[in-house]
């Protein structure tokens, strides 16, 4: 199979889905010719027209609440939000207007938006162009909240969300837009709320999501190669969220340890962990462990930025400990 | 008064419009002051000749963007009473199945994409609603009704920019009560609203609200105006509502005296002008018209009774509607 | 139709209102939109306008008065001669506490809490009878708990002005029993808790009528014993000991590191089988051991030994004893259908200083030589057991023992030797 990077899936996906339905369109700063500053959108513009790839000022509520606007009143708008940190500037419309549309009334109106964004550190971006935000937006009904782990998983999850008539934020990693994967050519769509199990294993459980499904693959390689078989989940989607798949592989290995790039504390990890402690907790042999990025705003020097995010050393270190039944931060 | 329209029954039924959310604050209010009403509630009446001058001058295709202050926008888009009490209520048959309440009621039926608890908060959905229709090729126009106090947010000056930029069909309407909640708007606007709009090169026009033929005339020629791109357009409708910010706003004595409000009340009554116009211009009898208060307030009565009966939305459509299918 | 006039709503945290003035009175003709009183709340005074024209009726409200917000206070109505009172007010206003209904006014003296669980107590007895005049420090009545019985006095000078439960009934914890009134009362009153002055108490019936969901039935085996108090172990590994009847106390016992996981329920099925169906404590350390013997030498002994003065019961008794090898005398109980005797058996092997005793035995031996039992699994009791059975010619012992009173060692010893000497009884003289 052919193998192409995330961002040419992103690319692709982008491309089908306005092609498929005229009343997809992209809005967001430096779309159209300039095509975003990681590239992911060149060329669309050259086939769409700039009525259907916008470029618009910096004026992120404003544009944001155009997308809205524009999806309550029948089109399917695609916008770009530069830094995964700007949702900052966003929240009223997405969590006030977006989120909440479908409900409060009633079930009149909907809106079939999707807001791409990204996520990650590592880039030497520091504070204010590296977080990973997943949990706020995850916390707010009514939203939906992608993270996909490679190219494969960008195009069909993208072609997924925008045919979705609800909002959904896809989080990209900015760090994994070169990286290639096998993607078909076929067309393919990915459903929301379906786990991948990317590696079986009986000892233990990694829940991973974003590019930290690639830590934790690394990790079940290294944990191999002393006898213990990890089993490695992709959830996806964080909502909904899989549990089925979760719970399963955690009644099945009795161990669990939780891997997100977000900070640590009331983060992705700590629900996923708590729902595991509620749903599977005679089932547990050892503590369900979450690894998230460390509660510090992230730094710029390269050498405290790498201390703060989950590494395959860091989580082979834990999956080794729970496997070994040493006590875990136990009084 | 402005030039007299020749159609007898677009003024009956601007009037009749007005009438019906004078006559469903009225009752709204006079739930609420019964505790039957829950939560709380800001009246619109002073302000009829605005929403219906505008809305008169739209189609069911247009859309408009309410505020928190928004009966007299629904009444005039063209909600039904019972629909809407049952919605003040919290009932399973008000529009938004007890959802939304006072603050949240959509109607889209009618092209109300619903009014908005968040002050200024509806701006971005009007000017992509206007987006939409461009885009689209549609030649709907959409209105965004905002207050004077909205006009302090950031994000009208983003939203204007792009609508000015794109050449939008949206109007952006400004409904000047004099005050941004419990204070003058003299204390929270500098320099003039007007120039703000202009400062964008968006066409800003201010008018009488309380008349409500300027208020309609006005609209429909930007309107029209709007429908072959020449917008966006600001209108400032300068207006005064009779009750405090929200029911309960009682002593009121800090930010404006007794006497504005009687002078408003006495002197410049859109609902009060216009029908001293329709009977001066021989449109309508003294009786008529009476007979035609005495069935807007039948209408309201049984509504408000309909509603007040209504059951309530049962126990498991709570978590209904969090997603669409 | 009348319309009904009611204590408005006026702010967001308001839940009544004052009525300040009346400004128009009974049976006056008003119109929409007159002033018809002024209420005061928390934030401002202000008039309320009629809502509809005609006669204001029915006012049942005074000047002064505080009226829950939606109360009906008047009436509007078609002509000034519809004078009846409104209908209930609407909502209703909240029930004043422990329905006052027509009590007469005063201070109201509750049932106390005395204990940190209790929350009702039993009135034993009145020591004042309604209409009584009391002091502070007069005691009003007699309270029992589940700890005690106490008196509870006024608290107050005034009357008692009513009673509110009977002798013999039990008032929920904060309920009035009394009310103490600083006049003499007209008419005093004596209630009973059942007579509706017990509101709280009804409503907390009615809340518990529903009936509690059944316990699951499965029988908990015993908490496991832990060595040193809790033990660690993780929820699938509790989890799995218990669908299998695995005691983790023993690996505890054991001194099998912690915490406990799945992995390490292997190593407590290897441990050696302890009857762990048979639960308690007690039993789940018992220890169990059998001994033959070729001949019953005790029997022609036994002759020997009448002769010398000696009981059949002091003879074995004589033997148990010098087996347990201890330094010092024991005391051994001999139990043969059903009787027991007792013996102080001194250091040594001389069967003659064995004598009758009332002490605590240290040892029991049961001798079923007469009875057709074979074999005995009785659990270990208070001391350990010797029980000696009759198998063909020779004899079968049975030694059971708690671990804690005799380790493995001394319970073999005890078992051999006494095996020993009851199929050569002379060999224990020798």
């Amino acid at each position: 199979m052919r193998e192409i990077t995330l961002s040419q899936a992103v690319n692709e996906a982008l491309a089908e889905e306005m092609r498929r339905d005229p009343t997809v369109f992209i809005l967001g700063e430096d779309v159209a010719e300039a095509g975003t500053p990681f590239k992911v959108l060149s060329g669309l513009v050259e086939e769409f027209g700039t009525d259907r790839v916008i470029d618009t000022p910096i004026s992120e509520p404003g544009f944001v609440g155009l997308a809205v606007g524009a999806a309550m009143t029948g089109a399917r708008p695609v916008v770009d939000l530069m830094f995964g940190d700007f949702i900052y500037l966003v929240m009223d419309q997405l969590c006030n207007q977006a989120a909440k549309q479908h409900y409060m009334s009633g079930g009149k109106l909907t809106v079939p938006m999707v807001l791409r964004t990204n996520l990650g550190a590592t880039r030497r971006s520091a504070a204010q162009h590296s977080q990973s935000l997943q949990a706020l937006v995850a916390h707010i009904p009514g939203l939906k909240v992608a993270l996909p782990s490679s190219a494969y998983e960008a195009k069909g999850l993208m072609k997924t969300a925008i045919r979705d008539n609800n909002p959904v934020v896809i989080f990209e990693d900015k760090l994994m837009y070169q990286d290639k994967a096998p993607v078909p050519e076929e067309e393919y769509l990915i459903p929301f709320g379906e786990a991948n199990v990317k590696r079986e294993g009986r000892d233990i459980t990694l829940i991973a999501t974003s590019s930290m499904v690639q830590v934790a693959e690394k990790a079940a390689e290294l944990l191999a190669q002393e006898g213990i078989e990890a089993e490695v989940i992709d959830p996806r989607t964080i909502v909904p969220l899989d549990e089925k798949t979760l719970l399963d592989s955690v009644k099945k290995t009795s161990r669990a340890i939780v891997i997100d790039e977000g900070h640590q504390s009331y983060g992705v990890t700590a629900e996923i962990a708590s729902r595991l402690n509620e749903k599977a907790f005679y089932h547990l042999d050892a503590p369900v462990l979450r690894m998230g990025a460390m509660d510090v705003p992230v730094p710029f020097s390269p050498a405290l930025e790498d201390l703060t995010v989950p590494t395959p050393e860091g989580v082979v270190e834990n999956a080794r400990k729970l496997c070994a039944g040493e006590l875990i931060h136990a009084a | 008064m402005a030039k007299a329209k020749t159609n007898t029954e677009d003024y009956l039924r601007m009037y009749r419009q007005m009438v019906r959310i004078r006559t469903f604050e009225d009752n709204a209010n006079q739930l609420y002051l019964s505790a039957k009403m829950p939560g709380l509630t800001h009246m619109y009446s002073g302000e009829e000749a605005v929403a219906v001058g505008i809305c008169e001058a739209l189609t069911d295709d247009d859309r408009i963007t309410s505020t928190h202050r928004g009966h007299g926008h629904c009444v005039a888009k063209g909600a039904e009473f019972k629909e809407m009490f049952c919605e003040l209520l919290g009932k399973a048959e008000g529009y938004c199945r007890g959802k939304g309440g006072s603050m949240h009621i959509a109607d889209q039926s009618h092209g109300n994409l619903g009014a908005n608890a968040i002050v200024g908060g509806s701006m971005g959905i009007a000017t992509g609603s206007a987006l939409r229709a461009k885009l689209q090729g549609k030649d709907d126009v959409t209105v965004c009704f905002f207050g004077d106090g909205a006009t302090a947010q950031g994000l009208w000056y983003e939203v204007m920019n792009m609508a000015a930029l794109w050449n939008l069909p949206v109007i952006y309407a400004c409904e000047n009560n004099g005050y941004s909640e419990y204070t003058k708007t003299e204390e929270i606007a500098a320099g003039s609203i007007m120039a703000r709009a202009e400062a964008f090169g968006i066409e800003a026009h201010q008018v009488d609200g309380q008349d409500v033929l300027a208020v309609n005339e006005l609209t429909q020629k930007l309107v029209a105006r709007a429908r072959k791109g020449e917008g966006p357009f600001f209108m400032e409708l300068m207006t005064y509502r009779y009750h405090g910010h929200h029911v309960g706003d009682i002593n009121r004595a800090y930010y404006r005296s007794k006497e504005e409000e009687t002078d408003w009340k006495d002197n410049r009554d859109p609902i009060i002008r216009f029908r001293a116009f329709l009977v001066e211009q021989g449109i309508a009898t003294e009786e008529e018209i009476e007979a035609m208060n005495a069935e807007i307030e039948k209408d309201a009565t049984e509504a408000v009774a309909y509603a007040e009966k209504a059951p309530y939305p049962p126990a498991h459509e709570v978590d209904m509607h969090v997603f669409a299918d | 139709m009348p319309h009904d006039v009611t204590m408005p709503q006026l702010g967001m945290a308001q839940d009544a209102g004052k009525i300040v003035s009346w400004l128009k009175s009974p049976g006056d003709a008003v119109s929409k939109g007159d002033a018809l009183f002024e209420v005061e709340t928390d934030k401002a005074t202000m008039e309320v306008e009629a809502q509809a024209d005609g006669f204001l009726t029915g006012v049942s409200a005074a000047e002064g008065d505080d009226v829950p917000v939606g109360q009906v206070i008047a009436r509007i109505s078609d002509s000034a001669e519809d004078d009846d009172a409104p209908e209930a007010a609407e909502p209703a206003p909240a029930p004043a506490a422990s329905g006052a209904g027509d009590l007469p006014e005063g201070h109201r003296v509750t049932m106390p809490q005395l204990g940190m669980a209790q929350d009702s107590g039993l009135l034993v007895t009145w020591l004042k009878a309604p209409g009584d005049e009391v002091a502070v420090e007069d005691v009003l009545f007699e309270v029992e708990t589940d700890k005690s019985t106490m008196e509870v006095e006024a608290g107050r000078k005034g009357w008692l002005a009513a009673t509110l439960a009977e002798a013999g009934e039990e008032v929920p914890v904060g309920q009035p029993v009394a009310i103490i009134s600083d006049a003499k009362p007209d008419a005093p009153v004596a209630r009973s808790v059942k007579d509706g002055a017990a509101k709280p108490a009804a409503a907390e019936a009615q809340g518990q009528a529903e009936p509690a969901p059944a316990q699951p039935t499965a029988p908990k085996p015993a908490a496991p014993v832990a060595a040193g108090g809790r033990i660690l172990a993780s929820p699938k590994a509790r989890r799995l000991a218990l669908e299998q009847g695995l005691d983790l106390g023993r690996l505890a016992e054991a001194g099998h590191p912690q915490p406990f996981h799945v992995a390490d329920l292997e190593v407590l099925r290897a441990m050696p089988e302890r009857g762990a169906s048979v639960a308690p404590a007690v039993a789940a350390a018992a220890r169990r051991l059998t001994a033959r013997a070729a001949e019953d030498g005790v029997a022609g002994f036994a002759d020997w030994a009448e002769a010398q003065g000696l009981t059949r019961d002091a003879v074995l008794a004589g033997l148990a004893g010098a087996s347990l090898g201890r330094d010092g005398a024991v005391v051994v109980a001999v139990e043969r259908f059903g009787a027991v005797t007792v013996f102080d058996v001194p250091q040594g092997r001389a069967l003659s200083g064995v004598t009758p005793s009332e002490d605590a035995p240290d040892l029991l031996v049961r001798d079923l030589r007469g009875t057709r039992l074979a074999s005995v699994e009785m659990g270990a009791e208070d001391v350990p057991v010797l029980t000696v059975t009759a198998e063909g010619d020779g004899l079968s012992i049975t030694l059971e023992c708690a671990a804690g009173q005799l380790d493995g060692p001394e319970a073999i010893r005890l078992l051999s030797e006494f095996a020993g000497r009851v199929e050569q009884p002379l060999r224990h003289l020798l």
